[in-house]
């Protein structure tokens, strides 16, 4: 099969690496990480753009690398290739290799921040991102001096204890080892800012699993969903996660 | 006589301190705090709520408005009291079990401050029987709850099974709100309202309690 894989950047090397031992021949387009940031109707619009241009008389299939992600695959629309998905929430159910692992591990773990090797080496901005001027006006990613230089001492010291106030939740950071990685460097920047930011680390195997199944076509309806020509992805609120309907 | 027109300024470019001495101002000549709260706190929220929508203004503007109508209420709330005046409802609000994220949560407690409701604050990973037990005892007329991630979401459903199974379900109106919960999923779930964003939970709040 002749297939095209669209993906978040944020899985290159995870993607590199099984497209490589593929049974398919893959061709892969990755987008800009942090899609999710801009709210789901932006990302649904700039993944539905990507699937528009991929020509359809050179593919059987069109995989998609993402989750649900904040609803920003809702609404989806496959026009004349299928499009495939794995049944994950986001990107870190797919690092998993199994959603109910990771399902699991978030219910007795909350306070956790994952990262991977993608999560550490692409940025912890959203610097891709064309639209960073937008999401700098609501704050995000913007520096305490720069928020006094807008807003005066005062405010800026009060917008920066609300702005940062999700980060205090987190208790632990977890490293997700995909077996990707060329040693142990990404291990020890994620155990060094744990060290830093006081919080507990820890290193979690991950698996393939899932990128594997998706490249070579093993597309089991409990793990993945293929939309069919002229229909949507929308999404559900229980364990399959996300189903399809008619487009129209 | 009482700057209206600078209190309105203030509270809508944020200037806690210019709001806060204005407001201390106008009480000391003797206005009615009720004037200002009409005249110039509420139309610089609603102006700030306009901004917001067509994008003039951004999380920062709005969350430092909703700060200095804080500041300015908290000068005028004992007199009200004192009057038999009420804050126009009492919210208890979270982010549901599971869910560390609270910024838009932050800000929807702020606006609703600001908007003149009392808000108690459960904070984050809030689990369903936390909330049971703040209605019991806080009694509030509505509760809010916030989730950014869809694997969260269901969390909301379980919540509002809980108060129905209290018995405490309709003793309360239910909003949702966060990134990925849509309209749609409030209806499916049973809650009363949603809102899109922090300005418009203000004006959702008021319309579930007047109704």
């Amino acid at each position: 099969m002749n297939l095209k894989l669209i993906a978040c950047e944020i899985l290159y090397r995870e993607i590199c690496f099984t497209v490589a031992r593929a049974l398919h021949r893959v061709d892969v387009e990755f987008l800009p990480k942090g899609l999710h940031d801009l709210g789901a109707q932006r990302m649904r619009s700039d993944i539905q753009a990507a699937i528009d241009r991929v020509p359809a008389d050179h593919y059987e299939a069109i995989l998609i690398g993402y989750g649900l992600c904040g609803n920003g695959l809702a609404g989806v629309q496959a026009r004349s290739l299928p499009l495939v998905i794995p049944r994950v929430h986001d990107c870190i159910g797919l690092f998993f290799g199994d959603r109910r692992r990771y399902w699991e591990y978030f219910q007795d773990h909350p306070g956790t921040y994952f990262k991977t090797t993608g999560w550490i080496e692409r940025g912890t901005g959203l610097d891709q991102l064309g639209e960073r001027a937008v999401l700098s006006r609501h704050g995000f990613g913007v520096s305490r001096e720069e928020l006094a230089r807008r807003y005066g001492e005062d405010n800026a010291a009060y917008l920066a204890e609300v702005l940062s106030s999700y980060s205090r939740n987190y208790t632990r950071l977890a490293f997700i080892e995909m077996g990707v990685e060329p040693d142990d460097r990404f291990e020890r920047t994620v155990a060094e800012e744990a060290r830093e930011r006081g919080l507990s680390f820890e290193k979690i195997h991950g698996s393939l699993r899932l990128f594997v199944k998706l490249v070579n076509g093993e597309w089991d309806p409990d793990e993945f969903l293929v939309v069919p020509p002229g229909h949507r992805i929308v999404a559900r609120y229980d364990e399959a996660i996300m189903d399809v309907e008619p487009s129209s | 006589m009482a700057d209206l027109k600078a209190l309105y300024e203030a509270i809508l470019t944020g200037d806690r301190q210019a709001a806060v001495s204005l407001t201390q101002q106008a009480l000391d000549e003797g206005v009615d705090p009720q004037l200002l709260i009409n005249e110039a706190m509420i139309p610089a929220m609603n102006e700030a709520g306009r901004r917001f929508e067509c994008e003039e203004y951004f999380v920062p503007e709005l969350l430092l408005a909703a700060r200095a109508m804080k500041g300015a209420l908290e000068l005028i709330r004992p007199l009200l009291s004192r009057t038999g005046a009420k804050p126009i409802g009492r919210v208890v609000i979270g982010t549901v079990k599971g869910d560390l994220h609270d910024i838009g949560k932050n800000l929807v407690a702020s606006m609703l401050e600001g908007g003149g409701f009392e808000v108690i604050d459960l904070g984050a990973d809030v689990p369903a029987e936390k909330f049971v037990e703040a209605v019991r005892e806080k009694q509030p007329d509505l509760v809010c709850m916030s989730a950014l991630l869809t694997v969260t979401m269901p969390a909301m459903k379980t919540t509002i099974e809980a108060l129905k199974a209290a018995g405490l379900r309709d003793r309360v109106k239910i909003m949702v709100g966060g990134a990925p919960v849509t309209e749609e999923y409030a209806r499916q779930i049973g809650a009363d309202g949603y809102a899109e964003n922090a300005s418009r939970a203000v004006i959702a709040a008021k319309q579930l309690l007047a109704a």
